[in-house]
């Protein structure tokens, strides 16, 4: 079955430490970086000493369909950990999304205002959504790594 | 093992827009402490315009100083999806499920709400089929038959879909449906020789599709038609 095929292949990955600088990638799974962290609600947030990039994991925008509109937070705007901060379109359904840290949005992706689509193009690059000055940094030892990410989506992949 | 899925169903009769808007709102707040299991809403709408996230009141054709005198409203939701148009002989199906707890998004969603329609109007006789890529909706030929527009907040659905059993077609003239300009809009009535049932028997039917594409097993019909007067309003 597709099912145990694809974990002999992650496993096997891990086992034989295939290192590819930036991404993990098996065919078949959505993509996940080792250096970030993420929210069981599939954002990512990448920590630059008190600054954290926030957007949404390749397994989100796989799982969303093509994005043709988002709605961004004012620059200034307050957040917190696991409150809603904006919100994509596609398909004709809007899903919110939150933040996986506490702090204030400092920057905004305003392309996505012309070009949506960079979420689904590149998750993790140029579709990032908004930075955030944290308030608190030990948030993000509530948030999983990488490895338990991609055993969060498995997991979730498996209950249809 | 399989899990026994329930889904409770409300047939709540004809409701006005903003009061449904009103009660998915509860809802959803009770789906996601768990205070209700995964529930949909059965109903229909007097003449209501709507418009979703993006507000594309640019696709409203009439001022909207007009729409009274159409008898229609006009109102405003966060659902995903351009204008459209609700009213009496349309069915609606407004979901209140979580998505998280049978691990789909909302790509996947949707075309189950697509296929819902699909096999509903396949009962009939009528091959309608999903729309192509950003025309998200049920169509037969390039007519359409069914829309969607949804929400969803912490992985729990509210909007959801709406099917033209034999609406007044001519409410559609005054928009741009959907944002799609030069393609009709039709209904069951129009596609189809067999005889209609009853429009109570219709929204069951779409309703026992809905369920078994979603794999619900088990159905707890309520009839809440008079649900919007337990708040103590005087209907």
């Amino acid at each position: 079955m597709a099912c145990s095929r694809m974990m002999w292949a992650t496993r096997a990955a891990t086992y034989l430490r295939i290192s590819v600088p930036f991404t993990l990638r098996v065919r078949g799974f959505s993509s996940v970086l080792k250096d970030l962290k993420y929210a069981d609600s599939h954002e990512w947030v990448k920590v630059d000493g008190i600054s954290a990039t926030i957007g949404i994991t390749d397994h989100a925008q796989d799982h969303l369909g093509d994005v043709v509109y988002v709605e961004l937070p004012e620059v200034g705007a307050s957040i917190s950990q696991g409150s809603s901060f904006g919100a994509v379109e596609s398909v004709k359904a809007t899903s919110d999304v939150y933040s996986p840290v506490s702090g204030k949005v400092i920057e905004v992706n305003e392309e996505l205002n012309s070009s949506p689509g960079l979420i689904n193009a590149s998750p993790y690059e140029n579709g990032w959504i908004i930075k955030v000055e944290m308030s608190d940094k030990d948030e993000t030892n509530k948030l999983m790594d990488s490895d338990q990410y991609s055993k969060f989506c498995e997991e979730e992949d498996a209950k249809h | 093992m399989r899990i026994l899925r329930s889904l409770e169903v409300w047939k709540m009769g004809t409701v006005n827009y903003l009061d449904a808007l009103k009660l998915q709102e509860k809802l959803v707040a009770d789906r996601k402490t768990s205070k209700i299991a995964d529930t949909v809403l059965s109903l229909q709408h007097p003449p209501t315009y709507t418009l979703g996230k993006r507000r594309t009141d640019h696709n409203l054709l009439i001022p909207e100083s007009e729409l009274k005198k159409i008898g229609a409203e006009l109102c405003y939701t966060q659902r995903g999806g351009d204008i459209t148009f609700h009213g009496p002989h349309q069915a609606i199906l407004y979901p209140i499920i979580s998505l998280r707890d049978i691990g789909i998004g909302a790509r996947n969603y949707v075309e189950k709400l697509e296929l819902t329609m699909i096999e509903l109007a396949s009962l009939y006789g009528v091959r309608a089929c999903a729309g192509q890529k950003g025309e998200t909706g049920v169509w037969v030929g390039e007519r359409k038959i069914g829309a969607i527009g949804v929400r969803i907040s912490y992985g729990i659905t509210s909007h959801g879909l709406a099917f033209n059993i034999d609406p007044d077609l001519s409410y559609f003239k005054h928009i741009v449906p959907c944002g799609i300009a030069d393609k009709e809009v039709t209904s069951l009535r129009k596609e189809t020789d067999s005889m209609l049932p009853t429009e109570e028997v219709i929204q069951e039917q779409l309703i026992s599709c809905f369920a078994r594409l979603f794999g619900y097993s088990n159905l707890i019909w309520k009839e809440k038609g008079s649900i919007l007067s337990d708040n103590g309003e005087n209907r």
